[in-house]
């Protein structure tokens, strides 16, 4: 039996609703957990509906008044490309006044009073927002010519790593403790994987002596702006005509510098970690590419088996395109040495891990309600047996902005309960792209965004 | 119906040996066709001195030759076309009706007055048919010959003509043409290759041919194949998806000719919104060059830039004239086109995230997949207007034609314009921003393959231009352009 406080409870504050085991979490009889989801995703959709203005339209444009089963919030999960339906002129423009309208039909957050008169740049935006108010953006990384703003909030970041100890710190006597962190990445940033960073030194590390980043400065949002422009303005044979913006011409140092730690590498950030925390404890979460390029400059010096083997080291997005070595892993668990990864599959819209279990499978968690889509229509495949198709997701925790989103990504989920005794919907490790599915060996006299992203890659690829 | 078998055509025969599956997902291959590795020794001409029998052909013959094939490409009594037609929704984007209307077209190509204008057009007969004279101001004479060469064609296989004009163009250059035929359209060059078999089995232009499927790419099939005693030339369209691969190839002696994909955008100028007549003329043009041949092709208009101004008035302006524009679309008839057959799934997600953007974007029609318009409320294309397809076009308003020049760039093909008089003020500016092709409203998909393409000749890129110099020492001094004061020539 559900009570309305359970539901609330469970949307709001998961780890308290579970009483703090991961274990009750992942093993409530699906039955139940896909009831209790319902009830938490009719809660949001009630309380939201008429405070978000672009959840409203498109309700509205489907004819969706209410929510009776899992399947009626399909239509309603947002595409990615809300997060940059915005002119791209605002942010070239430096119209943060516009933009923060666009922003404020995104969310309940009420940004009316705020004064973006002072600002001249993306970061400078960004770090007001992260002062005045509780949102906390995610931006992508520009390449699509715009950036995508993500809207999520402190205490979602803050919820997720409370759990994340949970993983790395269980049972409620290590509560005070406190963990070493290696973050091989900037120090901050608001990318969608550098927002985990404050999170992780806050919750994990707990000071910043304990919070070993590669690069000591922060990540800038104008910088990769900037820098995604000028490749695509290149390899459109614009890049002549490509202005700097003034604001940005000044900040020339701080960008040089950034270009510098990023061109050093990996060498001085492994000997230091050799150096400091040797056999000791740690957390960690990158990207694949990063473990990869980490290991290699570690090893490539003779470093290995930095860590103590109870380390946990959360890789997490995938190849991404790069064209890593069937045995990359293997080197990064020889460098940190470490037994095993804990592969994560997460993304920049869903404030969840989906960790992998022993058994090799990502398990989707409670608060996340998953969506298998049939990849052209979009519509919600059965929520029974083994199904491949486009992953899309619902954050429950999300209470300032819609948390319905369609992925890229297909995914093959298995809905029955898996061998490592876990209950909860479980994916396949080989996860897809659609982007980069379509149009084998069909060749077309039109260019399509898939064969202007290769010339960008060759360009690239000719540069280096 | 299952997946059909397709063969090979080399030299003037068919072939149907060891089929393998090609294309598709999952378990359900597309097309089986003859495994190209076991008919590597076959496809290149490996001596050139085989392409004496081609020296004796004149451009009257391959005029005469392609006049009797043309009649004999119609669909009603073609047999082979028929099959492609057929069995097209195995692998083409286009939909039955759009795909037949373009077979349709294919004899026009065919006949004496069209080759005769690709011929003069492009290299010209008298290059082609033997040696001509040119000017030589420094005294002697020279004589040219424009000389077939071999070439492998990759060609694109979003519309069927593609496959025809690259016989048209091997036949004419007198060339030995090896086809890739592509995955998306892998029938009709095997098609019109067994009608050239049946109309004229072992004349040379015949057995000058061969086509072929294998994926692109493969290096079973390139590494052997791409070779200088092989082939001469690669004729690649569809750019980096198909050149990529091939780039590995080019040495001296293999030369590299590629028609890069493309997108065409419109200006309408603000005479089409002066009165109500020439907003539906206009629309009813712009729709064509939107929507016919499913807007699958390169020349197709995306992004339309529209002189309306930006104020309210201007505004309101563009979006009746996209609300007439989607209409019209709506309107063309089902042989120019129709509703994509597989439309986009991102496309239409990024139709629905603008759909709730109402002070930046007015999205006109789209809920049945049926084709859009999507009207910018300010003077930039959607960041998503490289992934405009299935009939869905972006009216952009600006307030002089020249904004709409910022939209163009390296990968601009075509700009249909109105009205004639702002086309000749832009033509010398656009080029300047990329720009390769200026076309009057409306006409942006009827294809000239007797001009140049893709700011190049891609036919007098085909042959090889030979020269025979001529001098005596009696008018030209044999050391003269090397030592100004050398003796005169005398006899010794």
């Amino acid at each position: 039996m559900i009570t309305g406080p359970d539901v609330r409870l469970f949307a709001d504050d998961p780890m308290e609703f579970f009483g703090g085991s991961r274990h009750a979490m992942h093993t409530m009889p699906p039955h139940d957990l896909a009831a209790l989801q319902l009830a938490a995703l009719r809660l949001r959709f009630a309380e939201l509906r008429d405070r978000l203005p672009v959840l409203r339209a498109m309700a509205d444009e489907q004819g969706i008044d209410g929510i009776t089963r899992l399947d009626d919030a399909a239509p309603l999960l947002f595409p990615h490309t809300i997060y940059k339906s915005y002119p791209a002129s605002l942010l070239l423009e430096g119209r943060f006044d516009r933009l923060t309208t666009w922003l404020s039909r995104l969310v309940t957050v009420d940004l009316s009073g705020l004064d973006v008169s002072g600002c001249d740049s993306i970061d400078g935006w960004l770090d007001l927002l992260d002062g005045r108010t509780e949102l906390r953006l995610a931006h992508s990384s520009g390449t699509s010519g715009t950036m995508s703003f993500i809207p999520h909030t402190r205490e979602q970041y803050t919820r997720l790593y409370d759990i994340v100890r949970l993983e790395v710190l269980p049972g409620p006597e290590r509560s005070g403790e406190r963990l070493d962190v290696v973050w091989p990445g900037f120090r901050t940033g608001r990318s969608g994987i550098d927002r985990h960073a404050a999170a992780m030194a806050e919750r994990i590390a707990g000071s910043p002596d304990r919070f070993h980043s590669a690069h000591p400065g922060p990540l800038s949002a104008d910088v990769m702006f900037l820098a995604a422009r000028l490749r695509a303005a290149a390899a459109r044979g614009e890049a002549g005509r490509m202005e700097i913006p003034a604001t940005l011409r000044e900040r020339r140092a701080e960008f040089e510098e950034a270009q510098r730690a990023a061109a050093a590498g990996m060498g001085r950030y492994v000997e230091e970690l050799a150096e400091r925390l040797a056999g000791r404890r740690v957390v960690s979460l990158s990207l694949w590419a990063t473990y990869h390029e980490m290991a290699t400059a570690g090893l490539a010096r003779g470093i290995e088996g930095v860590f103590a083997p109870d380390s946990v080291i959360f890789p997490g997005g995938g190849a991404k395109g790069t064209a890593l070595p069937a045995d990359w892993a293997r080197g990064v668990e020889r460098f940190a040495g470490v037994p095993a990864l804990r592969y994560c599959y997460a993304m920049a819209e869903v404030i969840a891990l989906n960790l992998i279990c022993p058994r090799g499978r990502y398990h989707i968690e409670p608060w996340v309600v998953l969506y298998v889509l049939d990849p052209d229509t979009g519509a919600p495949l059965p929520r029974e047996g083994t199904r491949t198709g486009r992953a899309a997701f619902f954050d429950l925790l999300a209470d300032v902005c819609w948390g319905g989103f369609v992925s890229g990504d297909e995914v093959t989920v298995d809905w029955s309960p898996c061998g490592c005794g876990r209950t909860t919907p479980h994916l396949a490790t080989d996860i897809g792209r659609y982007s980069d599915r379509r149009g084998d060996d069909k060749i077309t006299c039109a260019a399509t965004p898939e064969a202007l992203n290769d010339a960008l890659d060759f360009l690239n690829g000719a540069l280096l | 119906m299952g997946a059909p078998t397709i063969p090979a055509f080399v030299r003037g025969e068919t072939v149907w040996d060891d089929p393998v599956a090609f294309g598709g997902t999952g378990e359900a291959c597309a097309f089986r066709a003859p495994d190209p590795v076991a008919l590597l020794d076959r496809l290149p001409l490996t001596d050139p001195l085989r392409m004496r029998d081609l020296a004796e052909v004149t451009t009257s013959d391959v005029v005469d030759y392609l006049a009797e094939l043309g009649p004999r490409l119609r669909l009603s009594v073609n047999g082979f076309l028929r099959e492609a037609l057929e069995h097209s929704t195995a692998w083409s984007d286009m939909t039955p009706p759009v795909l037949a209307a373009c077979y349709e077209q294919l004899p026009s190509l065919f006949t004496p007055e069209a080759v005769r204008a690709v011929a003069e057009g492009t290299v010209g007969s008298r290059f082609l048919d033997g040696w001509q004279e040119v000017a030589s101001p420094g005294g002697g004479t020279a004589a040219v010959r424009a000389v077939g060469a071999r070439a492998v064609h990759i060609i694109a296989g979003n519309n069927p003509i593609i496959a025809a004009i690259t016989i048209i163009r091997n036949a004419l250059v007198r060339g030995d043409a090896v086809i890739k035929t592509p995955a998306n359209d892998p029938l009709t060059a095997v098609a019109v290759a067994r009608t050239m078999a049946e109309t004229a089995p072992g004349h040379p232009l015949t057995r000058h041919l061969a086509v072929a499927y294998w994926k692109g790419g493969g290096a079973a099939v390139e590494d052997r194949l791409y070779q200088p005693g092989n082939i001469d030339k690669i004729v690649a369209w569809g750019g980096l998806a198909s050149v990529r691969h091939v780039t590995r190839y080019i040495q001296p002696g293999v030369e590299l000719v590629t028609l890069d994909p493309k997108l065409s955008a419109t200006i309408v100028g603000a005479e089409a919104f002066a009165d109500e007549a020439s907003m539906a003329e206009t629309a009813r043009l712009a729709a064509v060059d939107v929507g016919a041949l499913n807007q699958l092709g390169c020349f197709n208009a995306r992004v339309v830039h529209v002189v309306t101004g930006l104020d309210a008035a201007g505004l309101e302006r563009a979006e009746r004239w996209g609300e007439l524009l989607h209409r019209e679309i709506l309107r063309l008839p089902a042989a120019v086109s129709t509703p994509a057959r597989w439309f986009d799934p991102e496309l239409r997600a990024s139709l629905r995230a603008l759909r709730t953007s109402p002070d930046w974007y007015r999205v006109i029609g789209g809920h049945d997949d049926e084709g859009a318009v999507v009207v910018s409320r300010v003077a930039e294309p959607v960041d998503f207007h490289t992934a405009l397809s299935g009939r869905v076009a972006n009216v952009v308003p600006v307030a002089s034609p020249r904004d709409a020049l910022k939209a163009m760039n390296a990968y601009t093909q075509t700009v249909g314009v109105y009205p004639e008089s702002l086309k000749r003020r832009l033509r010398d500016l656009l080029p300047l921003y990329g720009v390769q092709r200026l076309v009057s409203l409306g006409y942006a998909t009827r294809f000239r393959p007797d001009v140049p393409q893709d700011a190049m000749e891609p036919v007098r890129r085909m042959v090889k231009w030979i020269v025979d110099e001529s001098c005596s020492p009696g008018d030209v001094h044999p050391l003269g352009h090397l030592d100004r004061r050398a003796e005169p020539w005398g006899r010794s």
